[in-house]
């Protein structure tokens, strides 16, 4: 008996194991299909500029306070703890170029991902979710409307340069925080600090961050509109479809972060 | 003519749809009743494109929807207005937008020209200066007309009704009944209306055909289905459970 529930528990396992998988690989392929969907709408047929105007303002602009807060606060940190190792080799006036370097290869493009991811993917994956359990999507397709046109397509696009642009403000910003613990705190003389942060800076450390921050605004809103148009089930739905395009979205990004800094530093 | 023939339709392993085969000839209504989740809303969406079947045909004047692509799909869909069972109102437009979506989206009409259309459309279903209104700021009933509005605002000549009286109080429920007569006779439309109301069924009904276990078990005029002495469509229209359940 004793054996025979724990090769039942067994086989259970491996089919959670089993099942996870499937649910993983059937979600890796509807958002593939979302994507190569929404890139054939996007050159083939007539974009809704008003509705894209509209979501770069609710993604970028709306994003601005909380990204500001993130980037200070990063930048601040990143300059104390740098500070606090360099000093034990006497070499403080380097913090400038580790936060600069930091900022604009990692933290700025990642960080900006990850708080869009948890404001806007949610926001997209919630109001796109609630459209499909109130039945408007399939309105959108009785009334001979693409909803993939009409939904997806505005917010990829605002969601692909607003990362571009609000990685770009995370970057100065952060660069900003670690200026003012260098400049008040650390003693470091301002225009020492400038000038060593943007020696550091190669193009290649500016350009690898924002090649980033465009594939991240591409998983944000693909995933989040993925989800929102794979929820059913009312209000529950919508709520686990909210869930499930964050954690996916920071997983994504977390993994293509590691994808790119991997190219970009063996290549 | 709308001609089902052999339709099919699965989900998972629930098979809904079972071999339906049912034909609406053009200018009637048909009324399809049945007990909720046997599948009436499914065979709507089917009708209309927004679904599609694991198997069978659906032949619209003599061309099969099922075979159609996306762009012959969306001018077929043109031709049909479909009103859905809470409205599905778009909550980011107002009612102009809602109603004349379609004319937005598909035509090259100007603002005022929309405007004025709009404003027919919904004078069609008893509503009038409410254009600048959101969704959420209309009654249940309202939203209903509103919907119909949309349905009709592209002259369709098919029209899909989805539980239209659902959730509105007798009144108002007869208000969607009378519409529905009413765009019949104005419009010379085909309406195919899914419900379980049989007060609703009967008033606006030149046939109806009731769903069960995914089969069409009956067909008939209103008298038919009135004096019918099939069991199962008698325990459906007077309301009577099985004893056993």
């Amino acid at each position: 008996m004793q054996g025979l529930k724990q090769y039942l528990s067994v086989r259970r396992s491996l089919a959670h194991i089993g099942s996870y998988w499937i649910d993983l690989s059937i979600q890796i392929g509807g958002i593939s299909f979302l994507l190569v969907d929404t890139l054939r709408c996007l050159f083939r047929t007539k974009l809704r500029w008003t509705a894209t105007v509209d979501q770069m303002f609710k993604i970028g602009f709306t994003s601005l306070p909380l990204v500001f807060l993130t980037a200070l606060f990063t930048g601040i940190v990143l300059a104390l703890q740098s500070a606090y190792q360099l000093k034990l080799f006497g070499a403080q006036q380097f913090t400038s170029d580790l936060v600069a370097l930091s900022m604009c290869r990692e933290l700025g493009p990642v960080l900006t991902a990850m708080v869009v991811a948890g404001r806007v993917g949610a926001s997209i994956a919630a109001e796109i979710g609630t459209m499909k359990v109130t039945e408007q999507i399939d309105a959108l397709r009785a009334l001979a409307t693409d909803p993939v046109r009409y939904l997806v397509v505005p917010r990829f696009i605002a969601a692909f340069f607003m990362l571009f642009v609000l990685t770009i403000y995370a970057d100065i910003v952060g660069m900003l925080g670690g200026w003012a613990i260098a400049v008040f705190k650390l003693d470091i003389n301002s225009h020492q600090y400038i000038k060593r942060a943007f020696t550091v800076l190669m193009f290649k450390d500016v350009f690898t961050g924002l090649i980033k921050a465009f594939a991240f605004g591409a998983i944000i809103s693909i995933v989040g509109c993925y989800h929102g148009l794979k929820s059913y089930g009312g209000a529950e739905g919508v709520g686990k479809a909210t869930t499930t395009a964050v954690v996916s979205a920071l997983i994504l990004i977390i993994a293509m972060d590691a994808l790119f800094t991997a190219i970009f530093y063996f290549f | 003519m709308i001609k089902i023939n052999g339709l099919h339709k699965w989900f998972g392993s629930n098979h809904v749809l079972n071999d339906v085969n049912l034909e609406i000839r053009d200018g009637e209504t048909l009324v399809i009743i049945g007990r909720s989740g046997v599948g009436k809303s499914v065979l709507l969406k089917l009708i209309a494109g927004i679904l599609d079947p694991d198997n069978g045909q659906i032949l619209v004047d003599g061309t099969d929807i099922v075979t159609l692509g996306a762009s012959g799909l969306d001018a077929f869909r043109l031709r049909l207005g479909m009103l859905f069972q809470g409205a599905a109102l778009f909550d980011s437009l107002n009612v102009r937008g809602n109603v004349g979506f379609s004319l937005y989206e598909h035509t090259r009409l100007s603002e005022p020209e929309i405007r004025k259309k709009v404003e027919e459309k919904l004078a069609l279903v008893g509503l009038r200066n409410i254009q600048e209104l959101m969704p959420a700021e209309l009654s249940g009933g309202m939203k209903k007309r509103v919907g119909l509005a949309r349905a009709i605002c592209n002259d369709p000549k098919v029209i899909l009704y989805d539980e239209p009286t659902t959730g509105l109080d007798p009144i108002n429920s007869d208000v969607i009944n009378n519409l529905i007569l009413r765009m019949q006779k104005k419009l010379g439309v085909t309406s195919i209306v899914v419900t379980h109301d049989m007060t609703s069924a009967y008033k606006v009904a030149n046939r109806i055909a009731m769903l069960h276990e995914g089969r069409i078990i009956g067909t008939g005029t209103v008298d038919d289905i009135r004096n019918t002495s099939d069991i199962l469509i008698r325990q459906f229209i007077t309301g009577t459970a099985d004893p056993e359940t």
